[in-house]
């Protein structure tokens, strides 16, 4: 990992003192008040984001894991669908910037009430939130939140369409072991078609000059041909293939994608047990990639079925590294987002 | 009051298939003279200026009522009509009662009577009990109250047999079968045009295969019902595929009994707009990216954008222009859908299907002519004598045209001037229209229908 003092030294991206409170408002290169998405996101945007990251990492590492950079702010939580890595993830990290934290689960809200999105969204800044982390089951629907609050809304997952903070700690994690992944083979495999975590690290991967290649069954990469075909046209080049054996083939990093059951009830697969004796990351199968190849997931795993549980656990897999940057990352997400807000 | 004087303008008359520049003269809301200027009194007069053309008819819109009041009325959407350029509107039966028996009709009439309007109220009658797509609504009782097609539009009708039965029975009626192309099987849970576009989004596809496939089953059933029954008439609504198209071009030269419309938004937008991108389809062409040709200039998933059937392509647009141009398509329809803000001011994927487009119809189908995809009488021709022709013996005029000692039913417009559309100028109830904020032109200045006047544009 790049020291975090030399690095802001060699560059134009200027990282702030973390140690500095209460946040020094309009400090660095940051100009986006929400994070919505990946797809707007310049190198230097990505290149911030990771070198500010680079500090929080230093911040996990002291005795006591916190700095006041966001204190008197409030961080709202506000989840529509289940999840415990992410909403923890923001929770723990938003408090070691000593944020305030309100959590919502949607389930217990007046929204299981039939209150509209807008209107839980006003609701929650009346009562005080000022940045907005937000997981829907819809596509789309943190824009329709960023329309009406007045502060930075922050996507932890929508729908099948983006889940900035995961494509960006898993850049964070690939570039932290590798150095850089410009020129390298990074192998997602699965259910592309249903995966936010795909899409968005389409754009920071190809961004960041990888050899990106999805794999699954056809039935699952339905669109995404038509997508690298654009994508070769612009400049943002990515393989597409049903073959695991090529998608596997001397990579460098193996992502493995969470496999649903619901796949089978709509006719897209026949069942777990083919999927896995076809596209299961077993250790035979990651004998072919380089030897040193990174194993990754998104979590949470179905270990026998995408994943062999000796390969989750196995002296590859960085499954774990990317929870603890997945903290660091949006640390230093909530970070630079309220440097624009304070400004 | 109805006195109206226009020198020195572009007449267009599809009926006549004429157009050039005018003079048109109302007194007492009867169309007295029209004079076509020749030699030098024409000079200076284009078509670029103030238009005159009979009153657009719409064969597809949703009024709403009885049901939906909040959504829109009768009443509201006759005034959207008027302020559209439209004097005849051919409602939906997807009405909550559904319009599958007469009594609705009446009702809806009175309504219509009631409102004042002199635009012309026509509706569709269901072809299911309900629109449940299981049992035969009341043709025959139907037909006889004077509904002018029978639709379950919002859904098509999903048995074929059922179709099958339909097309026989209403073809012995006189009145066509109005099909809505859609296999659900394929659509279910469907957001967006199945394509680059709803990949990159994460939005479900919608194919357009869901539509052809539709199409192609409806084609195969009429081309045998027409054998054995004389005056069996199918007319598919809003297309907005390539491939549909191709099938109705092909299924015409073999000599069915087809009519098809395509809707404004079809023609004109595409499915770019959700990513944020706002040009117009010939802007965009075959090859769009709209993030790599840095199109997008607002916030994607506009949920005003959510439609059945949803954008397509710019290909499919372009394919829309020009079946428009060649005669595949009879018509343009707008698929005017309003809904209210409970409905649409939501997540993109949990939004009705539906854009509110009667006022804003012409201002796209200027656009097009504008632009050069397509030609001013061919435009007006769609709008008027296309949709005319389903209708036939059903319409209180006889056909649409500038005839003279008629009562007058026109629209004027002015090519040289626009509108800016704001949720404030649109009379529908329904607001959710996607081109809020953008500038459309040929305004209308005046809509009469039956000699009485239905829309005159305020003085700014």
């Amino acid at each position: 990992m790049t020291d975090v003092i030399e690095g802001a030294a060699e560059t134009e991206v200027l990282v702030p003192s973390i140690d500095d409170a209460p946040h020094p408002a309009g400090s660095g290169a940051w100009r986006h008040r929400h994070l919505l998405d990946v797809d707007g996101l310049s190198i230097d945007d990505l290149e911030l984001v990771m070198r500010t990251a680079d500090s929080m990492r230093e911040v996990l590492a002291r005795p006591i894991a916190k700095v006041p950079a966001l204190r008197g702010r409030n961080v709202t939580i506000l989840f529509y669908e289940a999840s415990t890595r992410t909403r923890v993830s923001f929770e723990v990290a938003a408090k070691n910037l000593s944020a305030e934290v309100v959590n919502i689960a949607a389930a217990t809200s007046s929204v299981t009430k039939g209150e509209s999105l807008v209107d839980t969204v006003r609701t929650v800044e009346a009562l005080g939130a000022q940045m907005l982390v937000m997981r829907h089951s819809v596509s789309g629907a943190p824009y329709l939140a960023a329309e009406v609050f007045g502060g930075s809304v922050l996507n932890g997952g929508d729908g099948w369409h983006a889940h900035p903070t995961q494509a960006l700690l898993d850049l964070y994690t690939m570039r932290s072991r590798l150095g850089s992944v410009a020129g390298r083979k990074v192998a997602i495999l699965g259910d592309v078609l249903h995966s936010r975590v795909a899409r968005s690290n389409i754009w920071t991967l190809t961004a960041a000059g990888a050899d990106l290649w999805l794999c699954g069954p056809p039935t699952l990469l339905r669109g995404f041909e038509a997508w690298a075909g654009r994508g070769a046209a612009a400049g943002r080049r990515f393989h597409v293939t049903a073959s695991i054996d090529e998608a596997l083939r001397d990579a460098d990093v193996v992502m493995a994608l969470r496999i649903q059951k619901e796949r089978m009830a709509s006719g897209l697969l026949p069942s777990l047990r083919e999927y896995a004796a076809r596209y299961g990351l077993t250790a035979t199968r990651l004998a072919t990639a380089k030897p040193d190849a990174l194993v990754m997931h998104p979590g949470p795993m179905n270990e026998g079925v995408e994943i062999a549980p000796d390969v989750a656990a196995g002296v590859q897999s960085v499954i774990t590294d990317q929870v603890t940057n997945g903290v660091a990352i949006r640390m230093a997400l909530l970070y630079l987002l309220a440097g624009v807000t304070a400004a | 009051m109805t006195d109206l004087d226009l020198s020195r303008v572009w007449l267009v008359d599809p009926a006549a298939g004429r157009e050039g520049p005018g003079e048109l003269v109302v007194v007492d809301g009867v169309l007295e003279a029209v004079t076509w200027l020749e030699g030098s009194d024409a000079d200076g007069i284009d078509d670029r200026g103030v238009v005159v053309a009979p009153g657009f008819i719409d064969l597809h819109t949703h009024l709403r009522e009885p049901g939906n009041e909040d959504a829109e009325t009768i009443e509201t959407g006759l005034a959207a009509a008027a302020h559209g350029g439209f004097t005849t509107v051919c409602a939906m039966p997807n009405t909550t009662p559904t319009l599958d028996e007469p009594g609705v009709l009446a009702a809806m009439r009175g309504a219509a009577a009631a409102s004042g309007s002199p635009v012309e109220f026509l509706a569709h009658g269901a072809v299911t009990v309900g629109r449940a797509g299981e049992t035969l609504a009341a043709l025959g009782e139907l037909a006889d109250a004077g509904v002018v097609g029978f639709s379950d539009d919002g859904a098509p009708v999903r048995s074929a047999s059922i179709l099958r039965s339909a097309l026989a029975y209403a073809g012995a009626l006189g009145v066509p079968v109005v099909d809505h192309p859609e296999d659900a099987s394929q659509t279910d849970g469907a957001e967006a045009n199945d394509g680059f576009v709803s990949t990159v989004l994460g939005l479900h596809g919608w194919p357009a295969a869901a539509e052809e496939s539709a199409v192609a089953r409806d084609l195969a059933i009429l081309g045998e019902v027409c054998r054995d029954v004389p005056g069996v008439r199918l007319h598919l609504t809003h297309l907005s595929t390539a491939g549909s198209l191709e099938l109705v071009r092909r299924a015409k030269a073999a000599g069915l009994p087809l009519t098809c419309d395509i809707t404004p938004h079809h023609l004109a937008l595409t499915d770019e707009w959700l990513a944020g991108a706002r040009r117009f389809a010939w802007d965009a062409g075959p090859d769009a990216d709209p993030w790599r040709d840095q199109a997008i200039v607002a916030a994607p998933y506009a949920s005003s954008l959510r439609v059945n059937p949803p954008l397509r392509t710019p290909a499919d647009a372009l394919a829309c222009l020009e079946s428009l141009a060649d005669g595949t398509v009879d018509a343009i329809a707008t698929d005017h859908a309003p809904h209210t803000k409970v409905d649409k001011a939501v997540e993109f994927g949990l939004a009705a299907n539906g854009i509110s487009g009667i006022e804003t119809a012409l201002g796209l189908v200027v656009a097009a002519v504008d632009a050069g995809q397509l030609s001013l009488s061919r435009a007006m021709e769609a709008l008027t004598v296309g949709p005319a022709r389903l209708l036939d013996r059903s319409r209180r005029g006889a056909r649409p045209g500038l005839v003279e000692g008629e009562p007058a039913d026109l629209v004027v417009f002015d090519r040289s001037d626009g509108w800016t559309v704001e949720a404030d100028r649109l009379l529908s109830k329904g607001k959710h229209s996607p081109l809020l904020g953008m500038r459309l032109g040929g305004k209308v200045l005046l809509t009469m229908a039956a000699g009485r006047v239905a829309y005159e544009a305020p003085l700014d």
